[in-house]
């Protein structure tokens, strides 16, 4: 999974700014998905994502957090700032 | 994800930065009153001052515009430098020096854009309104662009002289394959002020061009962006005392203006870092005066003839 060309991502206290420069539309989250937005950008997939992250709070569930990391990659993609060829990438 | 607040940002998410005050022509709406140079414009070394700051604080978008920005002798130098940290950079131009090599060059750098004026959809209307300006030039400007792979747009500012041609412009900008085609209402400062019995188009002006705007809008979608920027100066000033933007305006002279329809500083780069300007700007959207001036100047929009008189806050 890639980030598109125009979009910049910046670490702020409360957690990630990610502005698509092309379109200038800003978005925001906080630091559950900064943290996700970080993985991606090393290039993990879905799964590594979500192994990642159970490690880290080893006291919710895997499958809860794969929920949340599989809406929140779509919500990048339906806002064209993520592209992939599958979720399962 | 979430709405922002730009108070919660340690920095701007994008600076509009004149870099020069120089120009070839006198547009008649002009916001900058470009021409000549002004005094104290930064030099080398308070640009690229300026410059490692913007990289340092991660700002992630910058749009150079001018006076004329290509005419700025570091102009290639600002965006190597400010492109090799991959910071997004748009270009606004008058077109009217761009050849080959310099947008193989813009090419080479992949701008976010190069936003070129484009006045009408004949040369008539265009040089009518941009005095001393070549309309045949722009436009071989844009195809010499766009035929290096450099992403284009064009603006175009509506006024008596020419809203009739927004149709025509738009199907112009297609078949030259720009990526979009921004307008909005004029904005009534600067020389625009200055000019705005004669430039500023009529009620029946305006729903013409709505009426053939919206029609192209839809005929284009999905194959050319046309954009509409919905507010004038007064709303967008309405806009911007609830919700300002997280971003900074500053001058060839290195200091920062508040918002294009204030007189208001917040702040010099020759002296003051980044991240203090950028403190004094969350603090000054604060500032009773501003409030107070900013109320008077959507009251009484002559007022909007004082925004290039700067006064420090």
């Amino acid at each position: 999974m890639n980030f598109t060309e125009h979009v910049k991502i910046r670490e702020e206290k409360f957690g990630a700014v990610i502005f698509e420069t092309l379109r200038e539309k800003v978005f925001v989250t906080n630091k559950s998905g900064k943290e996700i937005l970080n993985l991606l950008n090393q290039g993990y997939s879905l799964e590594k994502i979500v192994d990642s992250l159970t490690d880290n709070y080893s006291a919710t569930d895997r499958q809860i957090i794969k929920n949340d990391v599989v809406s929140f990659i779509e919500q990048l993609k339906e806002n064209n700032l993520l592209i992939s060829n599958s979720i399962t990438q | 994800m979430k709405s922002i607040n730009f108070k919660d940002l340690k920095s701007p998410l994008f600076i509009a930065w004149q870099i020069n005050s120089v120009c070839n022509l006198e547009c008649l709406h002009c916001c900058e009153e470009a021409g000549q140079s002004i005094p104290g414009e930064m030099n080398r070394e308070e640009i690229f001052n300026f410059l490692k700051q913007v990289v340092n604080l991660h700002i992630p978008y910058v749009a150079l515009s001018g006076g004329e920005p290509l005419l700025h002798p570091y102009f290639f130098s600002i965006c190597e430098f400010l492109r090799k940290d991959n910071i997004s950079l748009k270009v606004e131009t008058n077109g009217e020096f761009i050849d080959e090599e310099k947008a193989k060059k813009i090419a080479q750098l992949r701008f976010r854009s190069v936003q070129v004026s484009l006045d009408g959809a004949t040369a008539y209307s265009h040089e009518r309104l941009r005095l001393r300006g070549n309309w045949n030039k722009v436009v071989s400007s844009l195809r010499i662009l766009i035929k290096e792979g450099v992403n284009t747009e064009i603006v175009f500012v509506p006024t008596k002289f020419n809203i009739g041609e927004i149709g025509q412009l738009i199907d112009l900008a297609y078949s030259l394959g720009v990526y979009g085609v921004y307008t909005g209402k004029i904005m009534r400062i600067g020389r625009a002020a200055q000019n705005w019995e004669i430039l500023c188009p009529s009620e029946k002006d305006y729903e013409y061009f709505f009426k053939s705007l919206n029609e192209k809008i839809a005929h284009y979608d999905g194959r050319m962006k046309v954009y509409y920027y919905p507010y004038d100066v007064l709303e967008e000033l309405k806009y911007r005392l609830k919700f300002p933007a997280a971003s900074l305006l500053v001058l060839p002279n290195g200091k920062v203006k508040l918002i294009g329809p204030l007189p208001f500083i917040c702040g010099d780069l020759k002296k003051d870092t980044l991240e203090q300007v950028w403190e004094n700007y969350k603090k000054a959207w604060q500032n009773p005066k501003v409030i107070k001036f900013a109320k008077e100047v959507i009251a009484q929009p002559r007022l909007l003839a004082e925004a290039n008189r700067w006064r420090e806050i």
